[in-house]
């Protein structure tokens, strides 16, 4: 396992060092000064000119200069943002909670009401239950997400009135940011206001957080089903069903805990796609995340945080992908006979 | 004098017949499946049909709702944008923008994908793991972030869209190519034909080729399906397909400025991509349960 796990941090290594190189091309051919788009600083003074050749090493060659621009971005420096002249590494802390708060409520979501489904619709012999639950998943699985926030939005925002639908929490209360997630700060908030302030936050996060969720959601149900019909014709279900065991005692302990891999492996390779979903979410709902900042980044072409933000959420992506690869490899002796049998 | 059948002739039918015969009991698929066809004449033909021109505007028509609605005329089917613009011709026009591009960008990046994928799959050790690996890199930047990468270097325009999706699904076909061929190569059958003698290319293209095609399918139709959303949602951002442009991601984001007076504006552009996406996922569903059988 030891080896493995080496072999999986490698493999982290190499990926990022792969996204880094597309980056650090990327970067060199913005239409911009390449010191602009390097750092940010929108007209240097000859001493910073000086510092800027020396941290990223722009008079030697191509090599020595990607050389400077891994030892500039993995040291943490990651420029200045040319429109709030702050620091994007600044920026990009204050904006990655609440792209995370998002969208751990929308997984959270997902698979609470996805696997219960999925098992149903696996167990139901009903034609009719069948074909409804997955005629829902694949309209769910069609939408586009811009369209299906709108929509929401326009029912339960405006003509309904029932939820806020942009932003994170109201104006009105003040809460000092402590964790930097929202529906923990208010918690925690000592302001005689807090479990107003809390429910506030919680209204706000539903519409973004079910339209997230939409995606996820079918994913979930899809392969939880297939997962469990192609389980419940394995012997040692038969086997469980002969030694008299209920049926909820069979699909719970038995046939579940299996079926759950593969609905993990399809979720990771699903990452990508989820994160895409994300950003055009927080931008319908105003939501203060990484995907608004870094699309608001675009439209002000501010390169810095163009770059900040792609190298910030690849890695993050890379990095859940390979630990959901390895989750997958602990629980599953099965995929391990692979492994063993490659070396 | 009936005549008595001596010999079992049965036919037994091909493994097309059987996957056509499969495909046609499903009616959801089928249904998908003449969806798919409609659509697709639509992008040919759609501005042939089409009663106005897309950026034609009628001072006299602004924002009409759809003609069942009894504000709206039947001049206008699907009621006028805030510019006059008839909606119906202007979904007509964008059909080929929209589905059309999808399908260009798939067939460009299968092409593609295909030989990255089989020359990988076909590979050993470090190499083949060494390109595996790249393109998991490129695999884990999701589209809109390698749009917004493209959009930042080339600047917004509906055919750096085409580079932008082209290259955020190209490694999803050479990773699912890979992993079929690699899974294939595990088999015994190929063992036997190497055996027998079979070269590299001999048994890639006679031996493994005719078992994965089942896989390229399903793969084409998830890759059209995401590649249309993800233009859409481009087009939304206003990163794809600018202003006066028909694409149907486009024209969701032009009716925002009404989406409370005139709601059909968003609605329509809307249930047209989520139709044209749910038709090909239910031809895509349609042939991976089809195509199960014959693989088990």
């Amino acid at each position: 396992m030891a080896r493995y796990l080496l072999r999986r941090m490698n493999l982290f290594v190499a990926t990022s060092l792969v996204l880094l190189s597309v980056l650090f091309i990327a970067t060199h051919h913005f239409p911009v000064e390449i010191r602009f788009a390097l750092t940010g600083i929108h007209a240097p003074t000859v001493e910073q000119i000086a510092q800027i050749d020396e941290d990223y090493r722009l008079e030697s060659n191509q090599l020595g200069q990607f050389i400077g621009y891994l030892e500039q971005r993995v040291t943490g420096n990651l420029g200045i943002s040319a429109t709030s002249q702050q620091p994007v590494t600044d920026e990009l802390a204050a904006v990655l909670p609440a792209s995370f708060e998002l969208a751990i409520v929308a997984a959270v979501l997902a698979l609470l009401f996805g696997i219960p489904l999925g098992v149903l619709a696996s167990m139901s012999k009903n034609k009719i239950t069948q074909h409804t639950i997955m005629t829902i998943t694949l309209t769910g699985y069609s939408i586009p997400v811009f369209w299906l926030g709108l929509t929401l939005s326009l029912w339960f925002g405006v003509q309904l009135g029932w939820l806020p639908i942009s932003g994170q929490l109201n104006l009105l209360y003040e809460i000092e940011p402590a964790t930097g997630f929202v529906l923990i700060d208010t918690l925690l908030s000592d302001s005689p206001y807090a479990d107003s302030a809390f429910i506030d936050a919680l209204q706000h996060i539903i519409l973004p957080a079910v339209t997230l969720a939409v995606l996820p959601f079918t994913v979930v149900v899809r392969s939880t089903r297939s997962a469990i019909i192609s389980i419940m014709d394995k012997t040692y279900i038969k086997a469980a069903e002969a030694r008299g065991l209920h049926t909820s005692r069979i699909v719970l302990r038995h046939a579940l805990p299996n079926a759950l891999i593969p609905v993990l492996k399809n979720l990771g390779l699903m990452l990508g796609t989820f994160a895409s979903y994300a950003m055009v979410v927080e931008v319908i709902f105003s939501w203060p995340g990484v995907g608004a900042w870094l699309v608001s980044g675009i439209y002000q072409r501010d390169y810095t945080v163009i770059q900040g933000g792609v190298l910030a959420v690849a890695l993050i992506i890379i990095f859940l992908s390979i630990m959901i690869e390895v989750l997958h490899t602990a629980i599953n002796p099965l995929s391990r006979k692979e492994l063993y049998a490659a070396n | 004098m009936p005549q008595i059948k001596i010999y079992q002739e049965d036919e037994i039918p091909s493994p097309m017949r059987r996957f056509w015969h499969a495909f046609s009991e499903n009616p959801f698929a089928f249904a998908g499946l003449w969806t798919v066809i409609c659509f697709l004449l639509l992008a040919l033909f759609g501005p042939l049909i089409a009663p106005y021109a897309p950026e034609q505007q009628d001072p006299h028509a602004l924002l009409l709702a759809p003609s069942w609605d009894a504000a709206g005329t039947v001049e206008h089917f699907l009621g006028t944008d805030d510019l006059g613009r008839d909606i119906f011709s202007r979904l007509l026009h964008g059909a080929h923008l929209t589905f059309g591009m999808a399908l260009g960008i798939v067939l460009a990046s299968l092409a593609l994908g295909f030989i990255i994928g089989s020359i990988s799959g076909m590979m050993k050790g470090l190499k083949s793991s060494i390109l595996s690996h790249l393109l998991d890199a490129l695999l884990s930047i999701p589209s809109l972030l390698m749009a917004i990468l493209v959009v930042a270097i080339m600047g917004p325009g509906l055919e750096n869209v085409f580079w932008a999706v082209g290259i955020a699904l190209t490694p999803q076909f050479v990773r699912a190519i890979h992993q079929a061929i690699h899974e294939e190569l595990q088999k015994e059958y190929v063992t036997a034909a190497r055996l027998d003698g079979a070269n590299q290319f001999q048994i890639f293209w006679y031996v493994i080729m005719p078992n994965i095609w089942d896989t390229l399918i399903i793969q084409t139709t998830l890759g059209i399906s995401a590649a249309i959303l993800d233009i859409a949602a481009l087009g939304f951002l206003n990163l794809g397909a600018q202003a006066p442009s028909p694409e149907w991601g486009a024209m969701v984001s032009q009716g925002m400025d009404n989406l409370l007076t005139a709601p059909w504006t968003v609605t329509i552009p809307g249930i047209a991509i989520l139709c044209c996406v749910l038709a090909i996922n239910l031809v895509g569903d349609g042939l991976r349960s089809a195509l199960s059988p014959i693989n088990n």
